[in-house]
């Protein structure tokens, strides 16, 4: 395959995959599916009722992995009508979200049920306003999945089968956003009232914040928030590892001879030094500015 | 696509004797790999920071989800790059390697980006609770940890920790991937017809030893300066018997397809 070409699918799959994480991210915060969940599980029990959508269907990676399986299966049975491409990610995307929001209403009212005893209320309008929002943001990622699979069996020549290789993306795309994205609402935005710049007081467990900018909170408000950190980090992290991962072989195709592969290792090896190199200089910049918590002389060292 | 077609042709005209494996000691070898692959499994997620739960609320140190499912990510990433470097060199040794660094690259950039989210996002500096000072960098921890958490972020050691599990996890997914694929005895050509089969089974004893190392260490770990890194040798022999079990059954699964699967495909 022309290098050229090869760079230029690698950058609309780079572009796909920011799209992917940025919904997966923002479709988990609407739900407060990923790990925060357990603090919005928590809160009736410490007294909190709250109006916040709660889904946890399974951890995030797999739950991406199964609508990403479902959606690629439905778009290749349906591949003998002869439709477009296109036209068949739509429809895997649409039976995939379908799916989805049959697990999530089960969630939510399995999950909010079992708290009954601990007076938090079911609301009903609370479920209808936020279903059709984690829906959007499940289509969009399930489709973006898609087409990534899309051009990585028809352009980078991975032979694997499409419900395979969406499986595999469905779970890096679910293990990105519970380890970057969640990060700013569980640890930020559940706990505004908190100061900023501090970890989060074992002691405050379960005292989420539920009044919003104007009334009273729901997932809507809290995806707003995170739409413009969370999410984009996410997508972010997506496509750097599928643009990072994809890159090395692309450009250093081992097909040209074994000593090209090795080349690519030797680039792969770099930017991993790369990236040590940078969160060094962040770390040195954080401590620099923020400063420690507490004084150095009051605190003997126990080593 | 021709070639493929020629080549189980001449499988199929010779006999069953070259599609069976016809010297045990061959899969004898394959399955030890197997089993040292599963094993590497298992000492990557000791290896990688993760903090669970709590990490998601900065209340530990660590990426903030689950060991399993990091794990996993990384490891199908990197599962991923093997699989494109075989079906373009057929050249095992950097179909394994480059798995290793395709991880590696996962989790460096996780890691990365959840830094800048703790900094950045939260205000706050990556921190160790387990150790006074960083085991690489030398700088004070205790005095940056905040107020009732055990640590947040990810400061140097354990990125490099973080990094290392990857390399190891992802050469142990691809030494399956690429044993289980040999087992089948088919000339490198018709590879891409068994290729799934042998996708799916690494995964599945991805996940295998993902979940045994994750019950050894209780959730969270920070790296290899972590005092529960100490029970690696029990995880370890754990996930040997386990896999060498599992390996048996891989083993006879890909012999298996490779016999009837393709015999039916083209008969």
């Amino acid at each position: 395959m022309d290098p050229l070409i090869g760079m230029g699918v690698l950058a609309l799959i780079g572009a796909a995959a920011a799209v992917a994480g940025y919904t997966e991210d923002l479709e988990s915060v609407v739900g407060s599916q990923s790990n925060p969940n357990s603090q919005v599980q928590l809160a009736p029990q410490m007294k909190y009722p709250h109006r916040l959508f709660n889904k946890a269907i399974s951890g995030e990676p797999l739950s991406n992995g199964l609508a990403a399986v479902v959606g690629a299966v439905v778009a290749s049975s349906f591949s003998f009508t002869g439709l477009s491409t296109l036209t068949l990610i739509v429809i895997g995307s649409l039976a995939a979200m379908l799916i989805h929001m049959i697990l999530s209403t089960t969630s939510f009212f399995g999950r909010i049920a079992s708290q009954s005893r601990f007076k938090q209320p079911i609301y009903m309008d609370v479920f209808k306003d936020n279903l059709p929002v984690i829906a959007a943001y499940a289509f969009m990622t399930t489709a973006c999945v898609l087409i990534i699979c899309t051009l990585m069996t028809s352009f980078l020549e991975i032979l694997l089968p499409i419900p395979l290789l969406a499986f595999i993306l469905g779970i890096t795309v679910g293990s990105i956003g519970s380890s970057v994205g969640d990060i700013q609402y569980g640890a930020e935005r559940l706990y505004q009232n908190l100061e900023f710049g501090s970890g989060i007081n074992a002691a405050y467990s379960g005292n989420i914040v539920r009044k919003a900018e104007s009334g009273i909170r729901s997932g809507i408000d809290n995806s707003w928030f995170s739409s413009k950190f969370g999410g984009p980090t996410t997508g972010l992290a997506f496509a750097g590892v599928l643009f990072m991962t994809s890159w090395i072989t692309v450009l250093f195709n081992p097909e040209w001879g074994n000593a090209v592969g090795w080349l690519g290792f030797i680039a792969g090896i770099l930017f991993i030094a790369a990236t040590i190199f940078i969160n060094r200089k962040l770390e040195t910049s954080a401590r620099r500015n923020f400063g420690p918590y507490r004084e150095e002389e009051k605190t003997e060292i126990v080593e | 696509m021709e070639q493929i077609i020629e080549s189980v042709n001449l499988i199929l005209l010779s006999g069953p004797a070259v599609l069976l494996p016809e010297n045990p000691l061959y899969q004898l070898l394959l399955l030890l790999l197997i089993t040292l692959g599963g094993v590497l499994i298992t000492i990557s997620v000791h290896l990688i920071p993760v903090g669970g739960a709590p990490a998601a609320m900065a209340q530990a140190t660590g990426v903030g989800t689950g060991t399993t499912q990091l794990a996993a990510g990384a490891g199908l990433t990197g599962l991923l790059v093997a699989v494109s470097i075989y079906l373009l060199s057929e050249n095992p040794l950097l179909c394994i390697l480059l798995g290793g660094i395709g991880s590696a690259i996962m989790i460096a950039i996780v890691m990365l980006v959840s830094n800048i989210g703790y900094i950045y996002g939260i205000g706050i500096t990556p921190a160790s609770g387990k150790a006074v000072r960083d085991p690489i960098t030398k700088d004070r921890q205790d005095i940056y940890v905040s107020k009732g958490t055990e640590g947040h972020g990810i400061p140097t050691a354990a990125f490099f920790s973080g990094i290392a599990g990857g390399i190891v996890g992802g050469i142990g997914g691809s030494l399956i991937f690429v044993a289980l694929l040999k087992a089948t005895g088919l000339p490198t050509a018709a590879t891409a017809l068994t290729m799934p089969d042998a996708v799916i089974l690494s995964i599945a004893l991805f996940f295998i030893n993902s979940v045994i190392a994750s019950y050894n260490i209780g959730g969270t770990i920070e790296g290899f300066y972590d005092p529960k890194f100490k029970k690696l040798p029990k995880a370890a022999i754990v996930s040997a018997i386990i896999t060498f079990i599992c390996g048996i059954l891989c083993l006879f699964i890909m012999i298996q397809f490779a016999g009837f699967g393709l015999m039916e495909e083209f008969a």
